[in-house]
């Protein structure tokens, strides 16, 4: 370990620098890539203060013990937290970051009220420090060093794992991520539990540092406001902005407490955030993109799809089902199946239930009764993301592309997270020959905010198809399209089927649906009306009258 | 009294609507019909300001409303009946009424609006204190359109008031909105409902994919196989 | 440990009720930002106290009525209230991110703060500091009793206009669905900026009654961020009258809580309700 050799004053300046490096780089792992913004990080930084506190203090537990001890509890704490807030919908947003706050203060009122401060606070002067330097402040640096060294390892190993994938998938658009098979609830649990741990194993150094600790000293709002400004200062999306954030505040702060400006210095630190959230609310680093990598050369080959079925056979019976919102059924018994191999196209008037019907099929509503049967297996009452998992896909009529990763991530994402589970390298080669087959490899490293409109519904196409998934739901994916763009479209259409994907198309432009479904299925009020060829099912008087009012039949 | 001359709308990068030329004269009603993802609530949201005209013009008795903020469509004469009706849902049944004469001169003749909506819509003049949310579908669909009514303006834009309503409501709807037009308010009418709207209407236009590939009067329209084609993807037997 | 007594009780509750009436007060503010205009604003805190000292350095040194001082405070704040809405409405700031950029412009004030009137504790002399009414057994303090009333009036003025007059219902339909209301009429940004520095100016108020009623330290205003965003929430986002019940709630729940078991338990009432109904109420608040 680097031992600079240096005073005591520069270890401790140090010691405070490394501090809130991890406490603002923690914080960022799940607040800052998902963004679950949580004001609470004071409770499991004080969670670890005080189980420190307690073992070593009152219970002569070694010090060095009492870190993964520390960490331990906070991390506890924080799955009990999770899996409670977690599975409630809508707090997110502004109020995860409420409750958050709020779980600080009864945390610290707890604690002030029992044995573990019961008031007057705990002395830890007495506790023996271990000699990992020459004197107290070279040994809390270096403990700090490598806390920190561990939490911007682990920032960095989590931005390119799966589990980072996953968090900025989420961040821009959970239920868009939870469809296209991230385990959201997993995944932030998993986020929840190592910020934490690593905030509970700061404050136990902490503990030590300031050798007496006091409820209000620790769960006041300031580890909570000051770990959310370094980061956002800094750039939540990248790993380093947090610790940049932390540099940047800390010497800002000590500068001007040192010229006797410390009522400057919090003025200046106010006036800093205000600037970033009004001018650089990505961050200093926000702007930072990875370097854009060369397109590789496109050397996979398709991957077949798993376990397809013979032709025709049956591969989706949907049976008997119904959804309804608000009173206002959207789905009233609808019957449907769906052949291994065939375009099946499906028509019917505005609010017949189209999107609904693709929104229950994919997971992204609970049906309210009926059967949804796939190749075996009842899929009515999974969460979104085994039905992908299952080899289900979709497109969504207005795109919802995630608006903060590459193309070429977007359609990695879901090959990483499809049936398959592929590790990141194949992962990219296959959405890269996703990529080549929409046309669009050319695009590959730039947002999907760049791209149009016809190139944004290709981005859908292939991120439905990386996860070679055995039917896919096509949402309106030609609504807005130029003529030649529809052309271009129809003729990807069949050669997915010809790579044997199940295609389910739902569509308002008549010619086409003339032309390329091998089955139409007229939906009206939430049942299926009239199925067979376009030419017989469109002439048939009752959807006729279904479209048009009675007088045209 | 409102025409619009190659006018062109965006949905983010697309075109949602291209080379719209239209017009309707005081005192008309104008139908648009044209099957979904035509554009046909983009044109009247154009219309009412809730919605940037890319290129094109767009005038009231020859006065350029297409750069007017949205809050000043409503002074300038046009009030809008919004698809899905877009009540205030939390507030009571008077409250979005008055809320309809929010401008100015509107606000002078409330009274007078109001008890000329209640006596039009009976069923509204009896509901006037419940929470709109909690009246059924035809019934916050009369308070829409008695809403806009509210604003006195000289062209009303309807966007497909027979949504997800039962046959027997929307015969009366349509009933209204005949009365409306006879006493001299000049109608822009949105529909699905293509024989219901034709009826209606002095004139037509049909939209298909954001341009209008028809118009004229509405017998012709009716006959008109391009009609059938927009619709249906078939040329009528 | 013996229970406390009939008499003891009663005062803490009322006690509890004078103190929620000023979480309701500064509540009001919160909430109709919060509701209406979707901007979270922490700042309110820091012009509730700037208003205080401001109170406290005029009343003071001028020997003015404190109440008097409203009518330089109210106009002031107002004209700050404005001028931030413009800043965030220019800089098109989300409800999440107007949470942080106004943390940051409070952590502004709260230095300006200090730095004029330093951190040392200051408590503002006023005629009525000291005085107390008698009712019964029960001893009723001036200043509480004054913010109490101040409360209730504000609340209820707020009340009607919301319900009553033309710009109210136009606010409220503007929060519910923008678009439309404009369409009909109403002119979004003006109607931001105005009920902006309405909410700043009931902040200067909540000043005015923080200054005779406390001992004011920078630092302080922190400590009220906490329960007065959970007597928000529960009293319901937007509501005129929801906060100030709900603040008394609270109130009077933490004085029972500290009378009948410890002063050092009170905290946990606020906010164990607050993550209850959280987690448990269908909707925003």
């Amino acid at each position: 370990m680097p031992w600079l050799g240096l005073p005591p004053f520069y270890a401790s300046f140090l010691y405070l620098v490394l501090h809130w490096v991890v406490l603002a780089t923690s914080w960022n792992l799940l607040c800052g890539y998902s963004g679950y913004f949580s004001f609470g990080h004071g409770a499991f930084f004080g969670a670890g203060v005080y189980t420190t506190a307690t073992l070593a203090g009152t219970w002569d537990v070694p010090f060095l013990w009492t870190l993964p001890a520390a960490a331990a509890v906070a991390a506890l704490l924080g799955v009990a937290l999770g899996a409670v807030v977690f599975r409630v919908r809508r707090v997110r947003g502004e109020l995860f970051a409420l409750l958050t706050l709020a779980v600080t203060f009864v945390l610290a009122t707890v604690i002030a009220n029992t044995p573990i401060d019961g008031g007057p606070g705990v002395y830890l002067s007495a506790v023996p420090l271990p000699t990992l330097a020459p004197d107290p402040a070279g040994t809390f640096y270096l403990l700090a060093l490598a806390l920190a060294t561990l939490t911007i390892a682990l920032a960095y190993a989590i931005r390119r794992a799966r589990l980072g994938l996953a968090l900025f998938a989420i961040h821009d658009d959970e239920d868009a991520a939870e469809v296209m098979g991230v385990p959201t609830y997993r995944c932030k649990l998993a986020a929840f539990a190592l910020s934490c741990g690593l905030a509970g194993a700061a404050g136990g150094v902490q503990a030590l540092f300031v050798s007496y600790v006091t409820t209000g000293s620790v769960f006041n709002i300031t580890v909570p406001l000051t770990v959310v400004l370094m980061s956002v200062l800094g750039g939540t999306r990248h790993w380093a902005g947090p610790a940049l954030g932390a540099l940047v505040i800390t010497v800002l702060l000590y500068a001007f407490t040192a010229a006797d400006q410390a009522i400057v210095g919090k003025a200046a630190v106010g006036a800093v955030l205000l600037a970033a959230i009004l001018f650089v609310p990505d961050g200093l680093l926000g702007r930072l993109r990875p370097r854009k990598r060369p397109v590789a050369e496109v050397t996979a080959d398709i991957v077949a799809v798993p376990h397809a079925l013979p032709a025709g056979a049956p591969l989706l019976r949907v049976t008997g089902l119904r959804k309804s919102f608000r009173g206002v059924r959207a789905l009233d018994g609808l019957d449907l199946v769906v052949h291994q191999g065939e375009i099946l196209g499906i028509v019917g008037p505005n609010g017949s239930g189209k999107s609904t019907l693709i929104n229950v099929v994919s997971g992204h509503y609970r049906a309210d009764a009926g059967s949804i049967q796939f190749a075996g297996r009842e899929l009515a009452h999974l969460p979104a993301h085994r039905i992908a998992r299952g080899g289900i896909a979709r497109t969504y009529q207005i795109p919802r592309p995630f608006a903060h990763l590459s193309v070429l991530d977007n359609v990695a994402l879901t090959a990483r997270f499809g049936e398959a589970r592929l590790s990141r390298e194949v992962a990219e080669a296959q959405g890269l020959r996703w990529l080549q087959f929409t046309g669009l490899a050319a695009r590959a490293h730039v947002l999907p905010g760049e791209l149009n409109l016809h190139q944004t519904k290709f981005l859908e196409l292939a991120r439905a198809l990386a996860s070679r998934p055995r039917l896919v739901l096509l949402d309106e994916v030609l609504s807005g399209l130029a003529p030649a763009e529809i052309d271009e479209a129809i003729a990807l259409i069949r050669r997915i089927r010809d790579q044997g994907t199940t295609i389910i198309l739902v569509e308002h432009l008549m010619r086409v649906m003339t032309t390329l479904p091998d089955r139409i299925v007229v939906i009206d009020q939430g049942r299926v009306l009239a199925q067979g060829s376009a030419r017989e099912v469109m002439a048939r008087g009752d959807v006729v009258t279904a479209y048009l009012g009675a007088a045209h039949a | 009294m409102l025409e619009l001359s190659d006018v062109r709308v965006d949905y983010g990068a697309a075109a949602a609507l291209s080379h719209i030329t239209l017009v309707i004269g005081a005192g008309e009603l104008v139908c648009v019909v044209g099957p979904n993802g035509a554009g046909k609530t983009t044109l009247i949201n154009a219309i009412a300001g809730l919605h940037r005209v890319k290129s094109g013009r767009m005038t009231l008795d020859g006065r350029d409303i297409a750069r007017l903020p949205p809050h000043r469509y409503c002074s300038a004469g046009i009030a809008l009946v919004p698809e899905g009706r877009r009540l205030f849902g939390t507030m009571t049944v008077r409250e979005n009424l008055e809320l309809g004469a929010f401008g100015r001169q509107a606000r002078a003749a409330r009274a007078r609006s109001l008890a000329q909506v209640c006596t039009m819509f009976p069923a509204v003049g009896e509901r006037l204190d419940r929470i709109a949310g909690t009246l059924s579908g035809g019934q916050q669909q009369m308070v829409a359109i008695g809403r806009a009514l509210m604003a006195c303006p000289r062209l009303l834009l309807l966007d497909e008031p027979s949504l997800g309503l039962a046959p027997v409501i929307v015969g009366d709807l349509f009933r209204a909105i005949r009365s409306i037009h006879a006493a001299g308010t000049a109608v822009l009418l949105v529909e699905q409902n293509v024989t219901m709207a034709l009826d209606l209407a002095t004139r037509a236009y049909v939209l298909d994919e954001g341009r209008i590939v028809t118009s004229g009067a509405p017998d012709v329209i009716a006959a008109d196989p391009a009609l059938r084609r927009a619709y249906l993807g078939v040329a009528a037997e | 440990m013996t229970f406390p007594s009939a008499t003891l009780l009663a005062q803490s509750a009322l006690s509890g009720l004078f103190i929620g009436a000023l979480y309701g007060l500064l509540g009001l503010g919160v909430s109709l930002s919060w509701g209406l205009l979707h901007v979270i604003n922490l700042a309110h805190f820091g012009f509730a106290f700037l208003a205080a000292y401001l109170c406290y350095q005029l009343a003071g040194t001028g020997h003015v009525d404190p109440l008097l001082t409203l009518a330089l405070i109210v106009p002031t704040f107002f004209a700050l209230g404005v001028l931030v809405q413009w800043l965030l409405g220019r800089f098109r700031v989300t409800p999440l991110n107007s949470l942080l950029a106004t943390f940051g412009l409070t952590a502004i004030i709260e230095a300006f703060i200090q730095w004029i009137w330093t951190a040392d504790f200051r408590r503002l002399e006023s005629s009525y500091a000291g005085e107390k009414i008698r009712v019964g057994a029960l001893f009723v303090p001036v200043p509480e009793l004054v913010t109490l009333v101040l409360a209730l009036a504000l609340s209820f003025m707020v009340y009607a206009v919301l319900r009553h007059t033309d710009w109210g219902k136009a606010l409220r339909a503007l929060a519910e669905d923008a678009p439309i209301a404009s369409a009909f009429g109403v002119n979004a940004k003006a109607s931001a900026l105005l009920l902006s520095g309405v909410c700043a100016a009931l902040a200067g108020v909540a000043g005015v009654c923080l200054a005779i009623g406390f001992t004011l330290t920078p630092a302080q205003m922190y400590a009220w961020v906490g329960v007065v965003f959970a007597a928000v929430m529960l009293g319901g986002l937007g509501s005129a009258i929801g906060p100030l019940v709900a603040g008394i709630v609270i109130g009077v729940s933490e004085a029972l809580t500290a009378a009948v078991a410890s002063p050092s338990w009170s905290p946990i009432v606020s906010f164990t309700l607050l993550i209850l109904l959280l987690l448990l109420r269908p909707g925003k608040a």
